[in-house]
């Protein structure tokens, strides 16, 4: 009994990591960047690129969404904003930090208004580097956190000592 | 008909299994074919199931200050409406099921409760986006429900029968697109209205209001209303192709002529841009209401004078 259930259950895990891998919908959210990245985006959303092809959509919604893009550093003003649409989307949900500013502050690094970078407020699954990157290296990293879901492989959430209280 | 039979009937074929597959095909095809019109190469075939269960799978929250019978309510009652109407639709060209004077009016509700439940649900929400949509999914019913119902109503005036059936067995030798043109455009567009799909998705513009009266819903409550939404596609496409091109029939020549229309709403999503609620209201009731009438007056005539 204990053995069949097992099954099942290993059954049932495999089909909905499927489902997860192969449709992953987005939200994007700009917590302070120059827009750069954000025009990468959209231009990657564009019908040239055409990211159905993976399933990939952009919602309106954080309660339809799987995957939080974000971009930019995180300002003091958009932190608690940043925070709260992470809050809204149902588990399991994933962060992918676009460009440079995400990544490390960028050219944002010290300003009196920046609070830092993504992975100091939320845990990230992905960065993906560049200023800003083109939509072929955005495509490439959506894939590759796709691809650690698909294995289960995604990385432990480490939490650094830097890291900020949640709201 | 016996218990089990009738069980079977609900739970696989026609409704329950087989109907919310067919509806992800026909969801999966009409957005591949929007996306081949724009030039794009479009989602996997296995897309709209890929979908549902990952949304089935997802952490379903309870947004504060809400009836929660309802929010969790809706979603049922929005599926087994649709559901329930394929039971007297001739899903697949073979013929209803279940079948009583005047269904056709009874599923044409049942196809509305869809809507409603919409409506309600974001009604129900205490976000501005669900509320601004829900109002506007309504306006929006009271807009094409009449001419579409007229535009239905032609066909079985002519076969005089308001049964379902008899409507499609009058259609085999009588294509009504030739004899009622005018009725067959109006259900076709009144079929786009009815599914939200541009340009008449005011009610979910996710440029101006999220996502519309879902905005609130995550996980379960969405997948269930995907579905209905796929379920009511294949239903009233189903029940469209039955009346205006060449009733019940052989399973796969209807499956082509539901294709066709497929393609036509496919072409008209991607030429079009979206109509603002009034504009949408307008159209219906300055255009699409008086046509259907008129075709319904020249028919009450006609039949008259040849009486």
């Amino acid at each position: 009994m204990n053995i069949s259930q097992n099954y099942v259950d290993q059954i049932i895990q495999k089909i909905s990591t499927w489902a997860r891998v192969n449709s992953p919908w987005a939200i994007h959210f700009n917590s302070g960047s120059c827009n750069g990245c954000d025009i990468e985006i959209l231009a990657t959303l564009t019908p040239h690129y055409d990211v159905e092809r993976f399933g990939i959509k952009l919602r309106g919604s954080p309660r339809h969404a799987d995957v939080l893009i974000c971009t930019g550093p995180v300002t003091r003003q958009a932190r608690d904003r940043l925070m709260r649409i992470y809050e809204q989307m149902p588990e399991p949900k994933f962060v992918i930090a676009v460009g440079s500013c995400g990544i490390s502050g960028g050219v944002f690094q010290g300003c009196y208004n920046v609070e830092g970078h993504i992975d100091e407020v939320l845990p990230v699954d992905a960065f993906i580097p560049g200023c800003p990157p083109r939509p072929e290296a955005i495509i490439d990293g959506v894939i590759k956190l796709l691809t650690h879901i698909q294995n289960g492989t995604r990385p432990a959430l480490v939490i650094k000592p830097g890291i900020k209280e949640a709201v | 008909m016996t218990p089990l039979t009738a069980l079977l009937s609900i739970m696989f074929f026609p409704a329950g299994l087989t109907l919310i597959l067919s509806g992800m095909l026909y969801e999966w095809a009409d957005r591949k074919l929007v996306a081949r019109f724009q030039n794009r190469i479009g989602p996997r075939w296995f897309q709209p199931l890929a979908d549902t269960i990952k949304l089935l799978t997802k952490e379903e929250i309870k947004p504060q200050g809400l009836n929660y019978i309802l929010f969790y309510g809706l979603p049922i009652v929005a599926l087994t409406g649709a559901l329930t109407a394929a039971l007297y639709a001739p899903v697949l060209g073979l013929p209803p099921i279940y079948s009583f004077p005047g269904d056709l009016i009874v599923t044409l509700y049942l196809l509305s409760l869809l809507t409603m439940c919409t409506g309600l649900a974001g009604w129900n929400g205490s976000s501005r986006f669900s509320v601004i949509g829900a109002t506007r999914s309504f306006t929006q019913l009271f807009a094409y429900e009449a001419p579409f119902l007229l535009a239905l109503l032609g066909p079985a005036m002519a076969a005089n029968s308001w049964v379902i059936k008899d409507v499609g067995v009058y259609a085999q030798t009588h294509w009504m697109i030739f004899t009622q043109p005018v009725g067959f455009i109006i259900a076709l567009i009144g079929l786009m209205g009815k599914l939200e799909l541009p340009p008449f998705d005011a009610p979910e513009a996710e440029t101006e209001i999220v996502a519309g009266a879902l905005t609130e819903y995550s996980g379960r409550g969405l997948a269930l209303f995907h579905i209905g939404k796929s379920v009511e596609l294949v239903v009233a496409i189903s029940l469209v192709t039955a009346f205006y091109l060449g009733g019940i029939g052989n399973p796969f020549l209807f499956l082509l002529k539901t294709s066709v229309i497929l393609l036509m709403m496919a072409m008209l999503q991607s030429i079009l841009t979206r109509l603002r609620i009034d504009q949408t209201v307008g159209m219906w009731w300055r255009f699409g209401a008086l046509l259907a009438l008129l075709q319904f007056l020249v028919m009450v005539l006609l039949k008259g004078w040849l009486a």
